[in-house]
């Protein structure tokens, strides 16, 4: 059975081995026939289950339907194909690269928090391939009312047409696009790993806060950053107060998350170290949660660009009261289409901002003796 | 601090049959064959129990010519403690009514009505 053996050592932890190899080696105890059969079958389950395959398997489903439905239909201009192509290949290539070089070289998580974030973060990754997909590909293809309304739009509104060289496929960008995946796929695997030892309180809270900013994000700018796009959602003054929302959620939940993460950092006796441990833990929260609030906005908008491009239901509660004319939706889809990109300008932004006031968060809940630099003493 | 360890039957049916030699090692297909448990359920507790420092395993030493080394189980003293603990707490109605009966009457006598057995 050197199919199993070598089945064994691929799948399973190294921790489990033994327990295969014990089952297996029982096996000659049992009387021959349907009952040895039953228990070598035991084996095979108990490998299955160990190995976790039934959930690598529906891992491996979920990406598969990504990236099918992130590949270009044969009828797409053949340069916006190659991108799209181009795009798919190189992020399940880092989706499954990354985790096993950083696993390698930094450790696995060691926290629930860890792995949750970590899975939330590759999962924004394989949402984000395919509605990106559907946005750009929009753009090199002949609208649903016809191609006068293409045209028209040209005339009218002076949109890039494909294949020109303002509309054509943008490679500088995609580039951009795929450094950015990589470099927050790294950021945050590294971050969760165990030679980074951020605690799992930490990561919890940038998370928990990175929610609420996506989120936040996302309902000043379902549509991209381009208000033609997404005045439908909100109407005039009503876009104010939840700009102001926006921008104090951006600048504070980073400041929060880190300082509640370095409140509840372990303080070694040495007031040196224990100041870096707790301005380490607070970046890191902050890191955390600019990262998770840009990648929730990021998949909440791009999604529903995507839906909105694919979906009359979604054009109709998106467009509620709004009696548009045919042009003015496609306009507005083409507009929603090319401002995916804002969600990449903000997954660069926001990480900066996340580090610089998350530094301020942790300094604010140091001690006064270790913000001095020192125990305090008399005198 | 005080962890709660919630055993499903088939551990208590495990435990049980560890419990009867508390002292001697145990081999996979005896303890399969006392509960009635198939090998692929059966392993999985074992390991769970394991991690859970209730279960100690070791390798054969000295293995029967011809045949491939066994692994061998029996209770820790915490092991032990949990399952005298947990064991007076099953319900009657929880006793299979074939073999692995014999496992569980090992135990100390089962207490008709108490909650589910949740160690501390």
């Amino acid at each position: 059975m050197s199919w199993l053996d070598r089945a064994r050592a691929r799948l399973l932890p190294a921790a489990r081995r033994d327990w295969a190899e014990a089952l297996w080696a029982e096996a000659d105890e049992v009387p021959a026939g349907w009952e040895r059969l039953a228990w070598r079958a035991g084996g095979v389950r108990l490998i299955a289950r160990e190995a976790r395959l039934g959930h690598r398997t529906g891992v491996l489903l979920l990406v598969a339907a990504a990236a099918w439905a992130a590949w270009p239909p044969p009828a797409a201009s053949l340069s916006h194909g190659a991108v799209n192509q181009g795009d798919v290949i190189i992020t399940i290539a880092l989706l499954a690269g990354l985790p096993l070089l950083i696993r390698r070289l930094l450790g696995p998580p060691t926290s629930r928090a860890a792995r949750w974030v970590r899975a939330g973060f590759c999962a924004a990754v394989v949402v984000i391939m395919p509605a990106k997909a559907v946005a750009e590909q929009l753009i090199g293809a002949t609208p649903r009312g016809g191609v006068d309304l293409r045209t028209f739009d040209l005339i009218t509104q002076g949109s890039p047409a494909p294949g020109s060289a303002s509309g054509g496929p943008d490679w500088g960008g995609e580039v951009i696009v795929l450094l950015i995946t990589a470099c927050y796929l790294a950021v945050v695997l590294a971050l969760t790993s165990r030679r980074a030892n951020v605690a799992p309180a930490s990561v919890a809270a940038g998370a928990g806060a990175g929610l609420v900013l996506g989120v936040v994000m996302y309902a000043v700018d379902p549509l991209g950053g381009n208000k033609y796009a997404t005045n439908p959602w909100l109407h005039g003054s009503a876009t104010d107060p939840l700009v102001i929302l926006a921008w104090a959620v951006l600048l504070t939940a980073p400041a929060v998350a880190a300082a509640l993460a370095a409140k509840r950092c372990p303080v070694p006796d040495d007031p040196g170290p224990a100041a870096t441990a707790r301005a380490w833990q607070g970046v890191a929260a902050g890191l955390v949660c600019t990262g998770t609030g840009a990648l929730t906005a990021a998949v909440l908008g791009t999604g529903t660009t995507a839906l909105m491009i694919k979906s009359a239901l979604v054009r109709g509660w998106l467009f509620h009261g709004a009696h548009l004319t045919a042009s003015a939706v496609y306009g507005r889809e083409l507009y929603a289409g090319m401002d995916v990109q804002f969600y990449g300008a903000i997954c660069v932004v926001f990480p900066l901002i996340g580090v610089a006031t998350s530094m301020i968060g942790a300094a604010t809940a140091m001690p006064r003796s270790l913000a001095d630099g020192g125990p305090s003493g008399p005198g | 601090m005080t962890s709660r360890r919630r055993l499903s039957p088939q551990a208590l049916l495990v435990l049980a049959a560890l419990r009867k030699q508390p002292s001697e090692w145990q081999h996979g297909y005896a303890l399969a064959s006392e509960t009635g448990l198939k090998s692929g359920t059966l392993y999985p507790i074992l390991i769970r129990l394991a991690d859970q420092g209730l279960v100690e395993a070791r390798w054969q030493e000295e293995p029967t010519p011809g045949r491939p080394r066994r692994h061998l189980y029996r209770l820790t003293a915490d092991g032990a403690a949990t399952a005298a603990q947990a064991l007076a707490a099953v319900p009657a109605r929880w006793r299979p009514a074939r073999r692995p009966a014999a496992a569980l009457d090992a135990s100390q006598p089962a207490r008709r009505g108490a909650a589910a057995p949740a160690v501390s």
